[in-house]
Order: structure tokens, then C-alpha cells, then sequence
């Protein structure tokens, strides 16, 4: 399909979008938790990904291509706005719990519009507000090997991490996951 | 020798047996280890639970608001379609 969108055949970008629009949007509406802005580093990922096709090296992967700059989109978009520093428990920098309540995401702080409600309908069960408890890095790596079943190895490429790496978040990952899940249980 | 069946089951063995994967060499072990066991049942839950999570669809019209802003490459090196920066 990608040897096809080389060689300039629109129904090939049309088929790579359709493909892999609800992955690569399901992974950035996880990350920023945030459906418009979503789609918007969406859409700017398929942009640069089929406007750099010509660029593009089939010794990897394309979905971990793909994959890459969605995630760094993300990631930059999270910097920029420091929405890292935002969890459900406040910035890790957060020395008091005055700065943690200061800097804790409120699923209702969008308000109550349609999108809002929406939002918290799909993003509200007790999974989805786990996940976003945990780090943006750790959310990018559980995200990638349980929702899109990447491999370690795959996942270490995607995001530029070495392998040890991504096996220690993504184990702490999981140990965070099986913490607040269990404090919902108890 | 180090008896298998003795040896608790390390993090990785723990996700190969949530995925059904592991050798069942290491499968005696589970057998008679409650720890292992309760470990195991935990992980295999949480795999569970994010191997349900949906995917999300971004709104109608998506893949057309991609296309009006893509330059399709032709043999000759030029492209068809808008020019992102204009």
C-alpha cells in the first residue's frame, strides 16, 4: 500500500488514512484526552506522514513510522502546555497538596457541552481514568503494546527508547494500573 | 541444577501465562504456587481489561479534510494537490 502511495495513487493515501485513523486517533485522544485537539494532531500527523511518503524508509516498520509522530505530536502538545504536569493526582512536581489540587485534571472542568459529555462518556470508565493517571511515556507504552499490540521491540523503535527501557514502563506501567484499579476495587 | 518448579515466575513468565504463552515447564510451577497464582490472576485481568478498551473514531468527514491538505506525488517528482503552504 505505502509502494502504492509512492507512486502516486490517491486511492493508496485515501486506504493508509482510513487504516489507520482509529488507531493513531485512539492513541492521541488517550494521550491529550481531548477529542477536537485529537483530531487536530491527527489530521497534522497524516499530513506530514503522506506529504513525506517519498522520505519514508521501508526498513521499518510504517506503522511504527506512523506511530512515531503521532506519539511525538503528543508529546510536544503535552510539553507545550505542560498537560504533563496534569493527572487525575496533580503535577509530579508538586510539593503541597495546595500545588497537587492546583494542578489536578477535573474530567468536568471542560464544562457540560456535548463534546464535554461525550468525552467523559468515553473517557470516564475506571480503565480510561487509570490510564490517564499514569505518565505520558508509561500511557504511550501500554497504550502501544495492549490496545495496538506492538511488540517490545516495536514499541522501542516507535518511540525511540531503549528496549530495557520500555520493559521497566511498562511494567511500572501495569503495577500503577493494578494499584488504582485495586483502590477502586477495595 | 535449579529446579524450575521451585522458582517463582518473573515478570515477563507472568505476561506469557496472561497470554496463554507459557512453557508449560513453568506451568508445574504455577500449578503449586498460590503467590504466582494470585499474581498471575491480577495480570491476566488487567490484560484483559485493555485488550477491551474501544477505539475511537474522529469526526465524519476526517479522511477528506486530510486529502484536500495532501500533495500526491507524481512519477515525474512533481505533486498534484494543494500546496500546504499557500
Amino acid at each position: 500500500m505505502v509502494a502504492w502511495a509512492k507512486q502516486g495513487h490517491e486511492a493508496a493515501f485515501r486506504e493508509l488514512v482510513r487504516r489507520y485513523e482509529r488507531p493513531l486517533f485512539s492513541l492521541l485522544y488517550r494521550m491529550v484526552r481531548d477529542r477536537a485537539l485529537a483530531e487536530d494532531l491527527a489530521q497534522e500527523t497524516f499530513i506530514k506522514v503522506l506529504n513525506g511518503i517519498g522520505s519514508y524508509n521501508p526498513q521499518f516498520k510504517f506503522s511504527s513510522w506512523i506511530f512515531k509522530i503521532a506519539n511525538n505530536a503528543a508529546i510536544d502538545h503535552l510539553r507545550k502546555r505542560d498537560l504533563d504536569t496534569l493527572s487525575l493526582d496533580g503535577s509530579p512536581h508538586a510539593t503541597t497538596p495546595e500545588e497537587m489540587h492546583a494542578t489536578a485534571l477535573q474530567l468536568g472542568d471542560r464544562g457540560e457541552s456535548p463534546l464535554a459529555e461525550l468525552e467523559a462518556r468515553e473517557l470516564g470508565g475506571a480503565i480510561e481514568q487509570a490510564i490517564a493517571r499514569l505518565r505520558p511515556e508509561y500511557r504511550a507504552c501500554i497504550l502501544l503494546r495492549h490496545v495496538e499490540g506492538f511488540s517490545y521491540e516495536e514499541i522501542a523503535a516507535t518511540l525511540e527508547l531503549p528496549l530495557g527501557t520500555v520493559k521497566t514502563y511498562i511494567h511500572r506501567a501495569r503495577n500503577e494500573l493494578r494499584g488504582y484499579l485495586g483502590d477502586r476495587r477495595e | 541444577m535449579t529446579d524450575l518448579r521451585l522458582q517463582h515466575l518473573t515478570p515477563d513468565e507472568t505476561e506469557l501465562w496472561a497470554q496463554g504463552l507459557l512453557p508449560a515447564a513453568r506451568e508445574l510451577h504455577l500449578a503449586s504456587c498460590g503467590e504466582c497464582r494470585v499474581v498471575g490472576d491480577r495480570e491476566r485481568k488487567l490484560f484483559r481489561e485493555l485488550a477491551q478498551l474501544p477505539r475511537f473514531a474522529p469526526e465524519f468527514g476526517f479522511v477528506e479534510r486530510i486529502m484536500a491538505r495532501v500533495r500526491i506525488p507524481t512519477p515525474s517528482g512533481s505533486h498534484l494537490g494543494p500546496d500546504p503552504d499557500s
